[in-house]
């Protein structure tokens, strides 16, 4: 079943996949790495102007990564607002993902946060750096096969 | 004799982590040109405790303890949103009685953030007074939750389906008590503060944010609504019984800091109205949805026997999030505070991602403050009224 926006999309001939929709009825998107930066322009043109929040996951231990963007449109008088997450999926030897601070300014901040914290590079934003671990940190914490360092579990002998 | 000219180099100076007000440990690293400033870095990860990484390895009941750590003002939006979560995954209803209360709850805890932020902020400013009178208003709160829910600020309160436990009595008494002097108080904060000429000198007029730059930067909550946006998740969402109850959004239309603080003042006007509604109209009935505990399928018994007794960690059976995902928010004070949670068929959710306010309205901190004065960047970040631990998280 597609959802408004995926059937909006086909129509426009863009190659996108819809991953159906989520527990709360949000539709779902997947995007290729390669089309995310023209799609969302095209998505902020359609009146989504709203980064509500940017996040990252490890889908599978050994897998991909995923990259999900929450958007919605925020309009005055507006009731039930549109909402779309769209995921991005990179692999895990090299991800590498367009980012989406010069269309949204609101990912600054979100974008180095999954960076730092999954290992996810986005290309042209400004100041890609560690946010939440010191600088010199090495490692991606939030990954599923992340061991953390210098740290030991009392074991039983048997 | 040669006179050396004064060169004119850019300044780096740092803020340390350390601040004299409450704001916590964020460390700004400023370029000055003299008193202008240029550019403004902020570095956080200062209170990073990895509270992401550690809900990957609790049930929701053992993770309640570490949200009220999150936003440590606020702790009853914290609560909320993590028993949300669940809740709208297992399509779990929460009682009426219990939603009135939690909504009650919630009203004062936001009425105690604000306060807190307003104390802060005027003394950054200079005033030193209104740190003292925040502080008496909130001990009656910090005094009613302890009477409720039996701590004064990190209260483990919320459950999914419902509350831990009912309203003591004659507790709805003293909490319309509570909102009488209230009003009371706030009259006095309006009449010291709001047409004092000095305060308005220091933030009128000072970090302005135009509607789609509000927009564009994610910003939420009241920096949202000072610059016109009429955007209140608790209207647009319908969640738990605000639709039942007679407010409206509190607005400005400037976008400066002035426009900041009074929408935190109405906003804590606004509360007083909703919480004496909700007392006035809080139904009979139960305080929990005691299905949630219920569990049919009797899982892993081989691993319950005598020999495996010392094996590992076994929860207890408790709530299983199923393998969907889900994106829940609610309106904290600060903004909109979001829980990502993509749950495993165990009690463990597979990721749980916390969408901070002050994480994200502190992201146009560095724009707010080029070509403004030294002084000006502690009234615009009191304004932006972010704090450390969720930000940091």
């Amino acid at each position: 079943m597609q959802g408004r926006l995926s059937a909006w999309l086909v129509k426009h001939g863009l190659v996108h996949r819809s991953l159906g929709f989520d527990y709360q009825g949000i539709e779902t998107l997947q995007i290729k790495p390669e089309d995310w930066h023209s799609i969302a322009v095209i998505l902020y043109v359609y009146g989504y102007n709203y980064l509500r929040s940017q996040c990252a996951y490890d889908v599978a231990p050994g897998g991909l990564l995923a990259s999900v963007y929450h958007l919605t449109r925020i309009e005055y008088g507006v009731d039930q607002p549109e909402e779309v997450c769209i995921k991005v999926f990179a692999p895990r030897r090299n991800p590498r993902i367009p980012s989406v601070f010069w269309i949204w300014k609101s990912a600054d901040f979100q974008e180095r946060e999954s960076y730092d914290m999954l290992g996810i590079c986005y290309d042209t934003h400004p100041r890609l750096k560690r946010i939440l671990m010191p600088e010199t940190w090495i490692g991606w914490p939030l990954r599923k096969d992340y061991i953390a360092p210098n740290f030991y579990e009392i074991q039983d002998a048997h | 004799m040669n006179v050396t000219t004064t060169r004119k180099d850019l300044m780096i100076v740092n803020m340390g982590p350390h601040h004299p007000s409450m704001h916590g440990v964020l460390r700004l690293i400023l370029t000055l040109d003299g008193e202008d400033v240029i550019d403004c870095e902020p570095i956080l990860g200062y209170l990073h405790r990895g509270m992401e990484k550690i809900a990957e390895n609790r049930t929701v009941i053992q993770y309640l303890p570490y949200v009220t750590r999150w936003d440590y003002l606020a702790t009853m939006f914290t609560e909320a949103i993590t028993v949300n979560g669940p809740e709208q995954l297992g399509n779990i209803q929460v009682p009426k009685r219990a939603s009135y209360i939690r909504v009650i709850m919630l009203e004062l805890s936001r009425i105690a953030s604000h306060l807190l932020w307003l104390g802060p902020f005027m003394a950054d400013i200079g005033a030193q007074t209104p740190f003292f009178y925040i502080f008496r208003e909130r001990e009656l709160v910090y005094d009613l939750f302890e009477a409720a829910t039996g701590m004064r600020m990190m209260h483990n309160y919320f459950r999914i389906g419902g509350v831990a436990a009912d309203l003591p009595y004659g507790w709805i008494d003293k909490c319309l008590d509570f909102c009488d002097y209230f009003l009371t108080a706030v009259s006095e904060y309006q009449k010291l503060i709001t047409r004092n000429p000095i305060f308005l000198e220091r933030v009128e007029g000072v970090g302005i944010i135009g509607p789609e730059e509000a927009i564009n930067w994610g910003l939420s909550g009241p920096m949202l609504r000072a610059s016109g946006i009429q955007w209140d998740l608790r209207k647009v969402d319908h969640y738990e019984c605000y639709d039942e109850l007679d407010w409206e959004i509190h607005w400005q239309k400037e976008g400066d800091s002035l426009a900041r603080y009074l929408v935190r003042i109405g906003e804590m006007r606004e509360s007083i109205k909703i919480i004496q509604q909700a007392l006035e109209g809080i139904p009979g009935g139960p305080y929990e949805n005691l299905e949630t505990r219920c569990f049919a399928r009797e899982r892993d018994p081989e691993w319950n026997d005598f020999e495996y007794r010392f094996i590992s960690k076994k929860p207890s059976p408790t709530f299983e999030l199923p393998k969907q995902e889900l994106y829940v928010r609610v309106e904290a004070p600060k903004g909109e505070l979001g829980i990502f949670l993509i749950g495993d068929q165990s009690g463990f959710p597979w990721r749980w991602k916390i969408r901070p306010p002050g994480f994200i309205n502190l992201q146009i901190l560095p724009q707010l403050v080029k070509r403004m004065k030294l002084a000006d960047i502690m009234t615009i970040l009191g304004s932006i009224d972010i704090i450390m631990g969720e930000v940091d998280r």
